[in-house]
């Protein structure tokens, strides 16, 4: 008994002993664990193989030998910050995975959701999210990766997407696209018109082998821009309003949550269901390079994706970005207060987080690993855009046709790349001038693009831009918007053709009268009592 | 510290391990769907749910939908199945166990596999698969679900008496009597249990109908698409009337199973 009872003491000092050396906090050794909630398939994890090191002009190397989670860590804690760091790596599916196990009680310290679900976190509680520190908002202090790195076009700047949207300092932006149509320029009958419109989408050409993202809020943007295409091209075409109030104008059109708009909506998507070939949720990457579909509503980075797996199949896939409108988006960072609980020694590994992933070789990694388009206009990010699509004016021996790829608005002023004319689609390119020393090329620049490959996926042009759009969080009206959706996915009954349900009914009559003869055969073939089953 | 401790267990108390799964898996998470079913965002009770289920179109058409396919594949199931298990409960053939193995064999492998396999098939056969929604629903549930057709016919099959069948012929009846008059209505335990086993679950599968690129919702996905809107109400109270419906069934069936034989195979 008394052995019983020293043990007891015993086994208490044991366990007792971590959680003094945890109040104990302040000793050099204390290790913080952050963590950090991400996209799946959204960060670098490692393992290059040996031919994929890149290589730019000025002999940098860039090279993933580990995951960027890894490489964090280490770095982390071979600096003089007073603590250790480990981080708990978790990934989620979609936002609205994000939004429910953080209202189930998972507590995170870093997530990366996107616009619409930053807004409603913060709708729902001001204070969910802990604004980024003055320190990380710091640009005279170059470790400062983000802030210092971050493109003007997007945050920072008075001007800046995330300025414009009260973001700045709330949230850091990782990466960012466009929505568009990645399509299979042999089998599109009419390149032309076909794919610069969202109609592909109902164009009964290509009933049953178009595929739309199973995802209420695409779907519905995609079903407003149908809705609303006259309207937005006359606002692109009208030469009286200012960039702003167009801007404003289109934003008005597509963020539209009320009741008739909805109703509107929800016949455009039962039109879109009734063509397309389905409500993708991943299926849409393969079954484009598949040739099982030829168009497919995609956003930016899995496009680009999608194209560099199909040049591997030796398929040839374009993007295009529809000349009405596109969606602009963004997945920014977020330190949630929960999480941080005001543990400033968290908090600051938060945001060395943020800072890691925006430096600029890590950035570059990301987008390499992942196909999305980093918010770092670092001058690595350039080079490595450049590296990957740019030609390189040594080619000899063909007659090439060049293109000045114009992406100033992204990286500043002076910024542009050389691109094969081939790889994109320009109405109204001028040409300036020929370069005949080397080989015989001839450049242009300037016009409009709505096609191209995946430099124009990776980074769209400006003019692309200003037709962007947005979208805002649906707010109250969010209830109704989910309820169209499911609406558009089931089937009305009104909708049923009276074959079926006299099909459907003469089954259901024959199986219970079936039923009913089998269990009183006795009474209607026989006309005698059963004998008695139990004395089976 | 001689004395072995003693275990004295009563069979009440092997029990305990299933009770307590029982509580803490089935019926806890039963009280939860109908505490949700009844209240609405704010925790209010109402019956708007249930307003909400009967009186949209969509919703109820789902709930069609549902049963036609499920209804569809049992019968598809049934027609296929019956023949087979009778035939190799009958056969004489030393190796019928491996014919029967050929059968069940697919249930070993992941479902949502084969199905992906399935997928290739019907694409190089149909061209274009979006084309025929509802055709290739039935085809994947009935690959899926045709084990469990057949191995509760080919138990209640193979465990009929001999001697009756033999007993019917010698007192003159043809062989399509003999079937009609005693091999069917003893087979009706393995039917039944059966078309439990398919009707069921084929009302609520809806990766089969993912994968299928069926677009259109069933009971399933209808109920999954509510709680990834995060609307947890209308969600759980589809789930009840889900449950109730799948209630009745089984009760019918039970009833009408009572007057057959006691011993209700189980696969």
């Amino acid at each position: 008994m008394k052995m019983k009872k020293i043990a007891a003491v015993a086994a208490a000092c044991v366990f007792a002993l971590p959680v003094f050396a945890a109040a104990g906090c302040t000793t050099a050794d204390e290790t913080v664990v952050l963590r950090v909630s991400n996209w799946e398939e959204y960060i670098d994890l490692g393992e290059w193989g040996e031919d994929e090191l890149i290589e730019f002009e000025d002999g940098t190397t860039i090279f993933g030998e580990n995951s960027v989670i890894d490489d964090f860590t280490e770095w982390f804690n071979s600096q003089d910050y007073g603590f250790k760091v480990r981080v708990e790596y978790s990934t989620f599916g979609t936002n609205e995975d994000l939004y429910n196990q953080l209202n189930l009680g998972d507590v995170y310290d870093l997530v990366c959701p996107s616009d619409y679900m930053i807004m409603k976190l913060l709708d729902e509680d001001e204070d969910a999210i802990l604004p980024f520190s003055e320190e990380f908002m710091d640009k005279s202090n170059p470790e400062n990766y983000y802030i210092n790195g971050v493109s003007k076009y997007i945050d920072g700047a008075e001007g800046s997407i995330f300025y414009e949207h009260g973001w700045n300092g709330i949230a850091a932006c990782y990466m960012w696209g466009t929505t568009g149509l990645v399509y299979n320029p042999d089998r599109v009958d009419d390149e032309a018109n076909d794919v610069s419109s969202w109609d592909m989408l109902t164009n009964t050409d290509y009933y049953k082998s178009v595929t739309i993202k199973d995802n209420v809020r695409d779907a519905y943007f995609t079903a407003l821009s149908i809705l609303y295409e006259d309207e937005l091209n006359a606002i692109n075409a009208d030469d009286s309003m200012t960039e702003d109030d167009k801007a404003a104008a289109r934003s008005e059109l597509l963020n539209a949550t009320d009741e008739e708009t909805v109703a509107a909506a929800e016949d455009i998507l039962k039109d879109i269901k009734e063509n397309v070939y389905s409500f993708e949720t991943d299926s849409g990457k393969t079954d484009m390079v598949t040739g099982k579909v030829i168009g497919n509503l995609q956003w930016s980075g899995d496009a680009v994706y999608i194209l560099d797996q199909a040049d591997e199949e030796d398929t040839e896939l374009w993007y295009s970005v529809p000349q009405s409108n596109t969606n602009l988006w963004f997945d920014g960072w977020v330190m949630l207060k929960d999480g941080i609980n005001g543990n400033r020694n968290r908090q600051i590994a938060a945001e060395a987080f943020v800072n890691f992933l925006s430096r600029p070789d890590i950035a570059v990694r990301n987008m390499y690993y992942i196909g999305y388009t980093s918010s770092i206009a670092a001058e690595e990010v350039f080079n490595y855009f450049d590296w990957c699509y740019g030609v390189v004016p040594e080619d000899e021996g063909e007659d090439l046709e060049i293109y000045v790829y114009d992406v100033s608005y992204f990286f500043g002023e002076d910024s542009y790349i050389y691109l094969d004319m081939s790889t994109l689609n320009v109405e109204g390119a001028t040409r300036t001038y020929v370069y005949e020393n080397v080989a015989d090329y001839t450049v242009y620049e300037g016009g409009t693009i709505y096609k191209g490959r995946q430099a124009f996926g990776q980074y769209p042009t400006a003019d692309v831009i200003s037709r962007s759009v947005v979208m805002l969080d649906f707010g109250d009206d969010l209830a109704n918007i989910n309820q169209m959706w499911i609406n558009v996915r089931c089937l009305d009954i009104n909708d049923i053709p009276v074959t079926t349900v006299v099909i459907v009914a003469v089954i259901i009559v024959a199986a219970v009268a079936a039923i009913l003869l089998y269990r009183f055969r006795y009474y209607i073939f026989y006309r005698k009592e059963p004998r008695t089953t139990a004395s089976r | 510290m001689t004395k072995t401790l003693k275990l004295r267990f009563n069979r009440k108390q092997l029990c305990i391990p299933y009770a307590a799964f029982l509580i803490l898996f089935v019926i806890c998470p039963l009280l939860v769907i109908i505490y949700y079913a009844f209240t609405n965002g704010t925790g209010q009770f109402t019956f708007d749910n249930l307003v909400n289920f009967f009186s949209n179109t969509n919703t109820l058409g789902t709930l069609l939908n549902s049963i036609a396919i499920a209804c569809v594949t049992t019968i598809v199931c049934l027609v296929i199945a019956y023949p087979v298990a009778y035939i190799l409960a009958r056969s004489k053939f030393r190796r019928k166990y491996v014919l029967l193995m050929l059968f069940v064999l697919p249930m070993w492998i992941n479902f949502t596999l084969r199905i992906t396999a399935l997928k290739e098939i019907l694409s190089f056969i149909e061209g274009n698969l979006a084309m025929y929604p509802f055709l290739n629903t039935v085809i994947g549930m009935t690959y899926d679900f045709l084990p469990f057709m057949i191995l509760p016919l080919y138990t209640a099959l193979s465990k009929l008496d001999k001697s009756l069948f033999e007993a019917a012929e010698d007192l003159g009846a043809s062989s399509f009597t003999v079937f009609m008059r005693v091999v069917l209505p003893l087979s009706v335990p393995g039917i039944i249990s059966g078309v439990t086993m398919v009707l069921l679950p084929s009302m609520t599968n809806y990766v089969v109908l993912d994968m299928l690129y069926n677009s259109t919702y069933i009971m399933g996905s209808l109920i999954g698409s509510y709680f990834a809107a995060y609307d947890w109400n209308n969600g759980s109270m589809i789930s009840l009337i889900l449950l109730i419906i799948i209630f009745i069934i089984t009760l019918a069936t039970n009833k009408f199973n009572d007057d057959q034989s006691s011993g209700r195979t189980v696969l």
